[in-house]
């Protein structure tokens, strides 16, 4: 790593790339290959994305903060470093021994109340001790509260917020609706940082996401097979690679490298796990402070965590014959994110589709983490395990939690909860 | 003047009363809603009684619990336990918005666990609209088709045709009724106030739970007696209370008890719903729309801090408040994070502002009731 932190504008990515870099060096050195093989990947092809957003930002070009629900690879229209608010709270709170905890802690005391969401605390901690420089920072309105309610403080601080406004419930009135809004939202943060958006160079990174999300779909089909050919840890990473490597060939070449893992796997009938005793699917988050979870569930338990929310994508691929095709694309992948798709419509489709997959991948069972921040998702576990028990006789376990916050519910009273539930699988 | 035992304020009391028994041994129908965020107006036009739900007097949220995690809102979850205990069963539809994460999702547990509930064989129509979470020229572009679609529904499902002269009529009944408040606020914020904090929202909440016609009738008789009235003379703490939804006495009646008087706030159920009116020239449905979406806002408009500051410095200013009181229900993200940024903006104007968490079914009075009156004592 080297990088000095010193008059950087985005500290907190030099810590993550030096956290990134000996993790990565450390399983380089330590775990046999082909063991680890998703983080050990995951982990080289983040470290030079970190770096470049690094040095991008020290040559002065713009830092554009946004949130995970305003895809990182639409503001490669513009020459800058987009970080995702979000996603570094919750990288930090998954590679540093203390997470974002410290920067929790600044904003709680500055007023923030605690039962918001985590994932937006970090970066407003980082904020109030000046780690960040950003130039702008962008969100749609979705999916939840604590976006409404957090963002709001980073114009009180004096940074411009530009808000793209995303309608409840999918019909086509709200993807045009939306595709407009993405198009004034680029054009106001260009207004910003002086620079017209380049749909040109936008263009090729939908590309590679389209390329990749070709990989994604067959890994999804992969992941059904019995016994699983991925690890556990594919669901976190796969969520990172999403959002820190959007539209950048390294998410591209990240895919391709696992995939041909997982079908030699395939082909083999063989899975990463020791033996696939339990196959889970976790209907919402996996946990992000603690990655060695993922890790214990395959080692400790044999159980197989065949997706979770950001593991399981149904948007389409973004035409991008013309500059109207893309911004309707954009709209509609934005729209069906992961957790954006969930929190703008009825839970019926959510109950329906869910109860689906869980019978195409086979599952035994089912891990609900009741995210503290996530309101919107406050009703549904109750009656999602009513559905599952009813329709398919499968349990669901349901996990209060800070899914980026230890000191809620700590690792160990995870652990062992999820322990005691497998023990009554088995 | 005193307003105890006055019959029209009995009605915040409880969820039914004469009135919705009357309207509806008349055949005319009610839709519940939570929100303000409804187009009120059109629904009055359709011949129907809009009622906001609310939880008054119901002090558990046991059923609730067992549907809705424990970092939601206690209100919403002292509503919703309400509805599966038969409360709402006189509803004839159902409107929601997408207001808070907690209230929205209201529209798919009602309908799998409230109507469908085993024994209750009702059908109860329900209705969904999707409001910007912003406020420009395209979110009421978009908003217009919503109330237009809306209108529609409303329409087909109980076989009515709302005219521009109903939707005219019910702007003028609804714009008496605000103006009736703004009248009974200006008498609230003298320097000797004709009526408590206590009085003003149980007016304000019984002004939701009636047709506005009968309202617009007590609220005339209630203005005319605190017209005449000699006023709170004993100097207490003027105070102004912001945030979560309030919809019972507990909570005021704690200031009021410990030495503060309550003689404006920020709140659903107050000010926030008399400040401004629908135009009555033009399209009355395009100016329902416009009220609705352009009103003082609630912070689930994310872009409208700065308005709702400017509405709290000049309401500190002409209701001469002494001390503010943030509060939010636990878990309130919304109002719990627009009560950070007012508790800031309040300090860089030397404006006294204390900021409480609460619950919706009030357990810790002690606590509260510490804060208050150390607060109190300080300004
Ligand atoms: S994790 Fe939940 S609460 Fe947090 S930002 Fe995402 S949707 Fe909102
Ligand atoms: S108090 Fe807050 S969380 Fe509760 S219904 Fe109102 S806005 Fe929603």
């Amino acid at each position: 790593m080297t990088s000095k932190t010193n008059g950087s504008r985005v500290i907190p990515y030099n810590m993550l790339a030096e956290c990134v870099s000996t993790t990565y060096e450390l399983v380089q050195r330590i775990v046999p290959e082909p063991e680890m093989n998703v983080l050990r990947t995951g982990l080289k092809y983040l470290e030079p994305t970190l770096i470049d957003c690094i040095q991008k930002a020290d040559e002065g070009l713009p830092i554009i903060g946004h949130h995970f629900a305003f895809p990182a690879e639409y503001l490669y229209a513009f020459d800058c470093v987009p970080i995702c608010i979000e996603a570094t709270s919750y990288l930090l709170a998954a590679l540093l021994p203390d997470g974002s905890e410290k920067y929790y802690d600044l904003i709680t005391h500055w007023g923030h109340p605690y039962h918001t969401c985590s994932s937006q605390k970090g970066v407003m901690g980082m904020v109030l001790d000046d780690l960040f420089q950003f130039d702008v920072i962008t969100t749609p309105t979705a999916p939840c509260d604590n976006t409404y309610a957090s963002y709001p403080f980073f114009e009180y601080e004096g940074i411009p917020l530009v808000l793209t406004d995303m309608p409840f419930l999918k019909e086509e009135k709200s993807y045009e609706y939306f595709a407009e809004q993405i198009e004034m939202g680029l054009d106001e943060i260009g207004k910003i940082i002086g620079q017209e958006p380049n749909y040109e160079k936008l263009k090729k990174c939908l590309q590679i996401e389209n390329e990749t999300l070709k990989i994604e779909l067959e890994l999804y089909e992969l992941r059904k097979a019995v016994p699983c050919p991925v690890e556990s840890m594919m669901s976190p990473m796969s969520a990172a690679a999403q959002v820190f490597m959007a539209g950048r060939q390294e998410k591209l070449d990240f895919y391709k490298e696992i995939y041909e893992v997982v079908k030699r796997n395939y082909k083999r009938k063989e899975t990463p796990l020791e033996e696939e005793r339990i196959r889970s699917v976790w209907p919402y988050m996996v946990v992000f402070f603690d990655l060695a979870l993922c890790e214990w569930v395959d080692r400790e338990l044999g159980m197989s965590i065949l997706l979770d929310i950001f593991s399981y994508n149904f948007y389409n691929e973004i035409d991008t014959s013309s500059k109207d095709k893309m911004l309707y694309g954009m709209a509609k992948k934005a729209m069906d994110f992961p957790m954006i798709k969930q929190s703008i419509e009825f839970y019926e489709d959510f109950l329906s589709y869910f109860v689906e997959m869980t019978r195409d991948y086979k599952a035994d069972c089912a891990i609900f983490t009741s995210h503290l921040g996530c309101k919107q998702f406050g009703s549904i576990p109750q009656i999602l395990r009513e559905a599952l028990r009813d329709e398919l006789g499968i349990p669901m376990l349901i996990v209060d939690i800070d899914v980026g916050d230890k000191r809620f519910a700590s690792i160990k009273t995870v652990k062992d909860k999820i322990r005691m539930f497998t023990n009554t699988l088995l | 003047m005193n307003l105890v035992n006055d019959a029209f304020l009995e009605i915040a009391n409880s969820i039914e009363n004469k009135y919705i028994k009357f309207w509806q041994d008349s055949d005319k129908k009610v839709i519940g809603y939570y929100c303000t965020y409804i187009p009120e107006e059109l629904i009055h036009a359709a011949g129907i009684l809009p009622y906001r739900v609310r939880a008054t007097g119901h002090d558990t949220t046991e059923l609730g619990d067992i549907l809705m995690v424990r970092f939601t809102c206690s209100f919403v979850r002292a509503s919703l336990d309400l509805a599966l205990r038969g409360g709402f069963d006189f509803f004839d539809g159902f409107l929601i918005c997408n207001s808070c994460d907690h209230s929205r999702r209201m529209y798919e547990l009602f309908d799998m666990k409230v109507f469908n509930r085993e024994g209750f064989n009702k059908k109860v129509p329900r209705f969904y609209i999707s409001v910007p979470h912003i406020i420009s020229e395209e979110g009421f572009g978009w908003f217009k088709q919503e109330v237009e679609e809306l209108k529609e529904e409303l329409e087909n499902a109980y076989g009515v045709k709302i005219t521009d002269s109903n939707l005219k009529n019910s702007i003028s009944v609804y714009n008496e009724n605000r103006k009736l408040l703004r009248e009974i606020h200006k008498i609230r914020i003298l320097d000797n106030p004709k009526l408590t904090g206590a009085d003003a929202l149980q007016i304000s909440v019984a002004n939701t739970s009636v047709p506005k016609e009968v309202a617009n009738q007590e609220l005339k008789k209630i203005l005319t007696k605190l017209k005449a009235s000699e006023g709170i003379k004993n100097h207490k703490k003027r105070i102004m209370v912001v945030g979560s939804l309030i919809d019972d006495l507990n909570f005021i009646n704690l200031i009021e008890n410990t030495g503060g008087l309550v003689v404006s706030d920020f709140l659903c159920f107050g000010t926030r719903n008399f400040v401004d009116d629908v135009e009555t020239n033009g399209n009355p449905l395009e100016k329902i729309t416009k009220r609705t979406y352009f009103r003082m806002s609630c912070p689930r408009m994310m872009d409208d801090h700065e308005n709702r500051l400017k509405f709290l410095k000049k309401e500190i200013d002409s209701a001469k408040i002494d001390g503010v009181i943030l509060q939010r229900i636990n878990n309130c993200d919304l109002h719990g994070c627009d009560n950070m940024l007012f508790e800031h903006d309040l300090k860089d104007l030397e404006i006294p502002a204390m900021n409480i968490d609460r619950e919706y079914v009030q357990a810790d009075l002690n606590r509260l009731q510490t804060r208050i009156e150390a607060f109190l004592e300080m300004i």
